[in-house]
């Protein structure tokens, strides 16, 4: 129904950035959005060169293992532009790919350090 | 961690010229508009032609409109129109002014508190190692590329692509030396077909002397092995998607080059061994597409992009006197540690037919009048620490170097993200203890300067009127079309001009 689908639209989860310097910073995050959307829209400093077109890599986010372990499986082609980022751990994934979910909640993802 | 941000109690009216609006200025302005410490500055971004992004316009392919979309990014920087004044600082766009003719370099440190060079990479490392490199039909990938991506100064180059690919009569026969990601996309753009490059913005004029009347056989050869190359696997993984063209690869050379040395490369990196994979199913079908078409010529398909290793090509022959008939290559192997594997030629030689060879061994800066004394001609590149270049007049502005012409041409885009950060911060640091140096007598602003010299810059409004007359669906092939471009200096300041 109407009111059911609104009141998921406005679902949102309180997950954490933490970026290079160690700093965190906890947003509320809406279900479905993905994390370089959710970065910007909070001010989260997050390159997305471009746009959310997996032609980058600057998106690249550290995962903690078990939420890692739970994301849906890499396309070919995330993974052929992750091979390109900087500082590639095995929990490494763009965050223009992933869509934010209910048991993300709490969750912290670590913004690489690109040496600045 | 350098200090990429300062208190603003220090931001004082700084004024930085950045020359060059390629990904490297462009970011070079982006990290210094996001430092407090030039809340009230002035930051000019100049370059040579009337449209701004440098190679994201004239570099990357049409076919790659993804990688294009940064420019959604670089717009948000010089952004007016249609934006209330919200306070935001932005850059200034100064299009069609060439700094070192037009404007000297000297000038513009007597205007700027700081000057940042991204001017990139205008020439292309020699190829006269290889004989007769003279001859009609041999192009530097860079003006080929330069040429189908409608870069203003390029037009002559179509004919001579048409001439050499009408005297393939039978099959049109190129060559395409190197294994970089720039010449697969030499080899992409002219595999593929009318309706694949269509919707891209691959200029008219071009597209029509690309598309295929003939069979056409593109065989791209490096010296070294597969496990050494430089592509990247988005862009080999291409040229096994292509419409209506065939993917070679053999076996025989992906054997030759796994040495021991080589396996330890494969093996200490996963792009290297995903490329391994990629390239060993690709000689698979090779061979498997072989016993298939052998007997039944109605399978072949309009195009074959040969990927060939462990080659090296000695000379250009002609058989006309004047123009290329066929390339001659060393088969070489591979000598030396993991990761510092060289090729040593074995005397064994190959010929392979071309009308057309497009030589794509790199991309490389030059010194415009006044940085000759900090040119590094081996690497092409402006010698300076963390971008810095050390021994500036005492009383002119700041130098610095940023992008292509700071660390040579190698990289993605991103990889001018950091780039660009280490100059900022380097900047911000010598100006923490600097104030902004007083006008001398006579000291003329940028556009009082230009005026006098009779230049009329193309400002960020008019470079917005080239782009919307781009993007008119009158100049447009069809909807998908992103923007016919316009391919003359000429044309494009009338358009910027217009009112
Ligand atoms: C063919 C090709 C394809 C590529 N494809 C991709 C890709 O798909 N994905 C990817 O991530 N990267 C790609 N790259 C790499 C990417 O384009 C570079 O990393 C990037 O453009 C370098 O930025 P830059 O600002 O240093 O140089 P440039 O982009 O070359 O910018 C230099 C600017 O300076 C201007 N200029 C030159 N001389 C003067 C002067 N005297 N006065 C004023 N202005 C001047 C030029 O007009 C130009 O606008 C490609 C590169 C090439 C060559
Ligand atoms: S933003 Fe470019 S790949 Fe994610």
């Amino acid at each position: 129904t109407y009111s059911r689908s609104f009141e998921l639209a406005k679902n949102t989860v309180s997950i954490t950035y933490v970026d290079p310097d160690g700093e965190e910073i906890t947003v509320d995050a809406e279900i479905g959005q993905n994390l370089l959307h959710v970065a910007h829209d909070n001010n989260v400093e997050l390159e997305g060169a471009c746009g959310a077109e997996l032609a980058c890599s600057t998106c690249h986010l550290i995962f903690e293992q078990d939420v890692f372990d739970k994301l849906p499986e890499m396309t070919e082609e995330e993974e052929d532009m992750l091979d390109l980022a900087f500082e590639v751990t095995d929990t490494s994934r763009l965050g223009c790919q992933i869509l934010v979910r209910e048991d993300f909640e709490g969750m912290k993802v670590q913004i690489p350090d690109d040496g600045f | 961690r350098r200090a990429l941000d300062d208190d603003s109690s220090s931001a004082a009216a700084w004024k930085i010229a950045i020359v060059g609006s390629g990904p490297s200025g462009c970011y070079t302005g982006k990290y210094l508009l996001k430092s407090d410490a030039m809340a009230n500055s002035q930051i000019d971004v100049l370059d040579r032609l009337p449209t701004p992004y440098g190679l994201v316009r004239n570099g990357v392919a049409p076919d790659h409109p993804e990688v294009k979309s940064v420019h959604h990014d670089f717009d948000s920087l010089f952004m007016k129109d249609g934006n209330e004044d919200n306070g935001q600082n932005l850059l200034n766009f100064y299009g069609n002014v060439t700094v070192g003719t037009d404007i000297s370099l000297e000038e513009l440190r007597e205007i700027y508190d700081v000057v940042v060079l991204a001017y990139g990479c205008e020439s292309v490392r020699p190829y006269d190692f290889i004989q007769n490199s003279k001859l009609e039909g041999i192009l530097s990938a860079r003006e080929f590329v330069s040429w189908y991506n409608g870069h203003v100064d390029y037009e002559w180059v179509g004919p001579l692509v048409e001439k050499a690919l009408k005297r393939g009569s039978g099959q049109q026969q190129v060559v395409v030396i190197g294994h970089g990601n720039v010449a697969l996309d030499c080899a992409r753009i002219l595999a593929k077909t009318r309706e694949e490059l269509d919707p891209t913005d691959i200029a008219a004029r071009s597209l029509n002397i690309i598309d295929q009347q003939n069979r056409r056989e593109i065989s791209v050869i490096g010296r070294r092995g597969h496990v050494q190359a430089a592509f990247t696997i988005k862009e080999a993984r291409e040229l096994t998607r292509l419409d209506d063209a065939n993917f070679v690869v053999r076996k025989d050379e992906l054997d030759m080059g796994r040495t021991e040395a080589s396996k330890q490369e494969i093996n200490a990196a996963r792009p290297r061994k995903r490329m391994e994979k990629l390239l060993t199913d690709a000689a698979a079908a090779t061979s498997a597409m072989k016993n298939n078409t052998d007997d039944d010529d109605s399978q072949k398909k309009a195009a074959e992009v040969h990927l060939r290793f462990l080659l090296n090509p000695t000379s250009f022959e002609t058989k006309d006197g004047s123009s290329l008939s066929h390339v001659t290559c060393e088969r070489t192997r591979l000598v030396g540690d993991a990761g510092s594997q060289s090729a040593e030629g074995t005397g064994e030689m190959e010929t392979i037919e071309a009308q057309l060879a497009l030589v794509s061994i790199g991309y490389k800066g030059v010194a415009i009048p006044g940085t000759e004394e900090w040119y590094d001609d081996k690497r092409g590149i402006l010698k300076n620490t963390h971008g810095l270049i050390e021994g500036s007049k005492e009383d002119l502005g700041g130098l610095y170097v940023s992008g292509w012409l700071k660390r040579g041409p190698s990289g993605i885009i991103g990889t001018n993200i950091t780039d660009a950060k280490d100059t900022v911060a380097s900047i911000l640091h010598a100006l923490k203890s600097s104030s902004p140096v007083d006008p001398k007598e006579g000291w003329k602003s940028i556009d009082e300067t230009l005026k006098e010299k009779g230049i009329n810059p193309v400002n960020w409004d008019g470079y917005r009127r080239i782009d919307a007359e781009e993007r008119s669906p009158s100049r447009k092939r069809s909807e998908l079309q992103p923007r016919e471009k316009i391919c003359s200096r000429e044309e494009q300041l009338k358009a910027a001009f217009s009112s």
